[in-house]
């Protein structure tokens, strides 16, 4: 694994790009060594159209392998359980059509094809059927009724958005009051599609309402609704979705290659897929198959679903999940343990075998022996203690820079400083989100490619750069004149490559 | 093998749900659909979906619907009047691409902006009002037939006329190209004006154009730029035509000028034909809309408007008396003004500086990249469709009261958006390896030397 001689066209040459100014991927700060830890972020487009058939007879056909006892708590269920919504669920009164339930930001519907409700984020879905219904029936006209057929997207009014998404045999329906474009909204919503697929699978979606076309399938969904919760609401929160990167939590070069030998040495186990260290809701580090990887969107759901289930953190869980963009038929089997009493570092592998988990279990014991002997738990817990695995915007020690994204695209990993005065409060950092989400959205939609965006506004200037290897978003104060901002931009890029070992995940070995 | 469809107009309908509220009553709630060959009950159902996606969104919001995407069509919805719902629909274009046998169709959505076509709508009715007055009033004075052959008899007409392909951000401006005048000038048409006010007390409103450019106006904002639509996309290409196959000028009895009728009498010895002369609808600041003649007179390259009472009976005694004193001294004035433009004119550094430009307060625009025969070659509708982003993110999605949006595409085209108390200007510099800083060099130079007059913050 040699290491290539990093050159980064831009670092320097100052005030700005002189040449040509895109930066070649591999060649970023924070760029892999070799083959790429995550799968490109696919463009919106690829991600949109059906997920692919099962490629291979073997991984095939799990559904029918979770237990059925699983199942049989929700079938005595009606509905949802009333207790997984109140923690979500603001006090509003009941009459779903009220003043505050319309005020509600973003709102998400989920129906069958049929038209039976399924989901709904605010309310009880059972109240909101006859919407539901005119949504089913908006979505059916198009499809299967317009000439000629046609796909109904989304629809304006003022400041809101209503973001269709048809997938056989679900509709999701999204009602937004953000500025999030239309295709961030329709992202959201697949990212929603793609939890309740790694619940159940695709293929088994299929085959229970090929049979009923009125199938109910809130009663195999019950546990699944905190996590679309939850999912929503980071969301809302973090730039993660809509950039389509992972956050990697910063740790010491030395540590992390030790973390990677231990983890490749204990998981060179047949049938084992992956090998993922999580801590702190940031990846540490990832051990693949060779030929295989994940998609962002699949971590996303992992660190959702670590995040969702409390029950997770008492002992060693062997879960069936389904990811949905490595193989949408079929269940995967993880393997999920804390390696620490705080429940902060999360070891997880994946197999498609079910009968691993003894093995997995002894891999387990293995890895935690070997990291705990080499002191890397004690390094990854100290990183994150005061401020360490976060760094702030003043670290950089430019001052005109009040906070920034910064993504690779060869890895699909994305770094980010704490976020500090002015942006302090949650509505201040939500503001800045949605400013984040502009440029965003400007840098990408357009049919001409937009390369460069500098915007000055009342509370902050924003600068969005995108080329072939990176992107990356800086919120300037708004008094900085653009020399200031070109040149605190190249700061920004030297000092993000000289502490990229730190900050991103290099090395990524494959068993 | 590649077959290109620009966008397309697929239908256009105006319906009222109130006049249909029944079970079988439906086809009542249409008042105009094009196009008129489609069977009533695909009318029907078009309807009532643009109710239940109206329905729908006002479950949520009280902002009246806008817009409806769906992969190959756009349809876009505006609220004329209470519950009198306007909608168009429009064919996205794309792209069809024969590889090994098989079509493969990439619609392109992204090259219809909403807001740009819903400005079209805007103004189809907008221009429909001021002949006929409001759907409101229509059907207070008159019945709902009367109001149904209206419709039909200007939008049949006018939607044809329509060039979907070449709309852009001025359309979302909607505004008028000023000409400003020396003193001397101003002094000596605000004159004439008065007098001629005084002397016709019958004449309401006058408006004065050269060349295109608005000089004097009477009128109120909202109307005047109604009316400047009419006049420079319908009205003056429509006598251009008409003058290369005329006969020479008419020359009145006393002396001769250069003046004579557009809308109004052709032929001043001729007292039985009073020629097409409209009715306007004006809506003024008041609530009820009030009704003029309007009676176009034109000298050289001035053209003058005249808004006459609505409740008189014109005769042609009147047309004359106007043609004796208007003619004269619009000719003179047109000639002053053609030597003052002609004197200004060789500044051809214009000519590099490709901008856009305008202001709300008084809807000024102002363009170096389009002419009358579209945009000038270098400028992409590409370009322009980020311009009409920009300035939608400057309103809408940033909010910002003042501020400034710089944009660099992937083929080296800057574009500089800056919106300062009230006034907006786009500027795109094309220029290779450039940087940032340079531009903004470039822009302040530009700015100071054509908009010199005028504070962008930095």
């Amino acid at each position: 694994m040699s290491r290539n001689s990093s050159r980064c066209s831009n670092s320097s040459s100052s005030g700005g790009d002189k040449n040509d100014d895109d930066v070649l991927e591999g060649e970023e700060p924070g760029a892999v060594y070799d083959g790429s830890i995550v799968v490109q972020s696919k463009p919106f487009n690829a991600i949109t159209t059906f997920l692919q058939p099962p490629t291979e007879g073997d991984k095939a056909d799990s559904g029918s392998v979770v237990s059925d006892d699983v199942l049989t708590d929700d079938e005595k269920n009606g509905g949802v359980s009333p207790e997984l919504m109140v923690n979500e669920v603001p006090e509003f009164d009941d009459d779903w059509r009220s003043a505050s339930w319309k005020k509600q930001k973003k709102h998400v519907f989920i129906m069958s094809y049929a038209g039976k409700p399924i989901y709904t984020r605010y309310g009880d879905e059972d109240q909101q059927a006859a919407l539901m219904g005119v949504l089913q029936t908006l979505v059916m006209y198009f499809s299967h009724m317009a000439e000629p057929r046609d796909t109904l997207l989304c629809s304006c009014a003022g400041g809101h958005k209503f973001v269709f998404l048809g997938r056989d045999p679900l509709i999701l329906v999204l009602a937004s009051h953000t500025d999030a474009s239309q295709n961030q909204l329709t992202m959201e919503l697949m990212y929603v599609y793609y939890q309740i697929i790694s619940t159940l699978t695709a293929k088994r979606i299929r085959n229970i309402f090929e049979k009923h076309k009125n199938y109910d399938l809130r009663r195999m969904l019950s546990g699944a609704e905190r996590q679309i919760n939850n999912l929503l609401d980071a969301t809302e929160h973090d730039p993660c979705f809509f950039l389509g990167a992972v956050r990697c939590l910063p740790l010491e070069l030395s540590v992390r290659d030790t973390i990677a030998q231990a983890m490749a040495q204990f998981s060179k186990v047949k049938d084992l897929v992956f090998s993922i260290l999580i801590a702190h809701n940031q990846l540490v580090m990832y051990i693949r198959l060779k030929n295989y990887a994940l998609h962002p969107i699949e971590i996303h759901l992992i660190l959702n679903l670590l995040v969702a289930s409390e029950s997770l953190k008492t002992s060693e869980t062997w879960t069936p999940i389904c990811l949905p963009l490595f193989e949408p038929n079929g269940f995967v089997y993880a393997h999920i343990s804390y390696l620490d009493e705080t429940c902060n570092i999360c070891l997880l592998m994946i197999t498609v075998n079910e009968n691993l988990f003894h093995t997995l279990s002894n891999c387990r014991r293995l890895i935690a022996e070997k990291l705990t002997h080499f002191g890397c738990l004690k390094a990854i817990q100290g990183s994150a203690k005061e401020n360490k695995s976060q760094y702030k915007a003043s670290d950089v020690g430019i001052p005109e820079i009040h906070h920034f994204l910064y993504k690779t695209k060869s890895a699909s990993l994305l770094t980010s400083p704490m976020y500090e005065a002015p942006y302090s409060s949650q509505s201040e950092q939500d503001r800045l989100l949605s400013l984040y989400q502009y440029v965003h959205q400007r840098l990408h939609n357009s049919r001409l490619p937009v390369r460069l965006l500098f915007h000055v506004g009342k509370s902050e200037a924003l600068l969005g750069r995108v080329t072939s290897g990176f992107e990356l978003y800086i919120a300037f104060t708004p008094f900085v004149s653009k020399g200031a901002a070109v040149n605190a931009m190249d700061k920004l890029l030297r000092w993000i490559k000289k502490e990229e070992d730190r900050l991103f995940i290099r090395n990524s070995p494959t068993i | 093998m590649t077959a290109k469809k620009e966008v397309s107009l697929i239908n256009f309908f105006i319906f009222n749900a109130k006049f249909g509220p029944k079970e079988g009553d439906e086809h009542k709630k249409i008042l105009f659909y094009f196009p008129h060959s489609v069977p009533l009950d695909t009318k029907i159902k078009q309807i009532g979906l643009c109710e239940a996606i109206i329905t729908f969104t006002a479950t949520f919001t009280d902002h009246p619907c806008e817009s409806l995407h769906t992969h190959k069509t756009r349809q876009l919805f505006f609220q004329a009047e209470p519950d009198f719902w306007t909608v168009m629909t429009l064919g996205v274009p794309s792209i069809e691409k024969i590889v090994e046998g098989q079509t493969h169709t990439d619609y392109r959505e992204e090259d219809i902006q909403d807001h740009v076509y819903r400005a079209v709508l805007q103004q189809t009715y907008n221009l429909y009002r001021l002949f006929n007055g409001t759907f409101q009033s229509t059907l207070t004075k008159c019945d709902i037939e009367s109001l149904k052959q209206r419709l039909d008899h200007f939008f049949s007409k006018y939607l044809v006329t329509l060039r979907l392909n070449q709309v852009d951000i001025m359309t979302v401006f909607n505004g008028v190209q000023f000409l400003p005048l020396d003193k001397i000038s101003y002094l000596r048409l605000q004159c004439f004006i008065n007098q001629m006010e005084m002397i016709f007390p019958q004449i309401r409103y006058s408006v004065v154009l050269y060349n295109n450019h608005l000089v004097w106006s009477g009128l109120e904002q909202e109307d005047m730029r109604v009316l400047y639509y009419y006049l420079t996309a319908s009205l003056l290409p429509a006598i251009t035509e008409q003058d290369f196959s005329t006969a020479p000028l008419v020359t009145s009895a006393e002396g001769s000028h250069f003046g004579r009728f557009v809308l109004g009498p052709p032929d001043l010895q001729n007292e039985k034909n009073l020629g097409r002369i409209s009715r306007v609808h004006l809506a003024g600041c008041e609530q009820e809309m009030e009704e003029c003649f309007l009676v176009v007179y034109r000298a050289l390259g001035a053209l003058m408007c005249l808004l006459i009472q609505g409740d008189q009976q014109l005769d042609f005694d009147l047309f004359q008396k106007i043609d004796k004193f208007v003619g004269p001294q619009l000719s003179a004035i047109a000639s002053d003004i053609a030597e003052l433009t002609s004197r200004k004119n060789p500044s051809s550094t214009e000519m590099q500086f490709k901008y856009v430009y305008f202001n709300r307060m008084n809807f000024a625009q102002k363009t170096s990249i389009h002419t009358s025969n579209g945009l000038t070659p270098s400028v992409s509708s590409d370009v322009l469709r980020l311009i009409a982003d920009i300035h939608n993110d400057l309103n809408t999605v940033t909010q910002v009261e003042d501020g400034e949006t710089i944009v660099k595409t992937s083929n080296d085209s800057w574009i500089v958006g800056k919106k300062s108390d009230q006034r907006e200007v786009y500027i795109i510099i094309h220029q290779k390896n450039a940087n940032l800083i340079e531009i903004n060099e470039e822009v302040k130079r530009l700015c100071s030397t054509h908009f010199n007059n005028i504070f962008f913050l930095d």
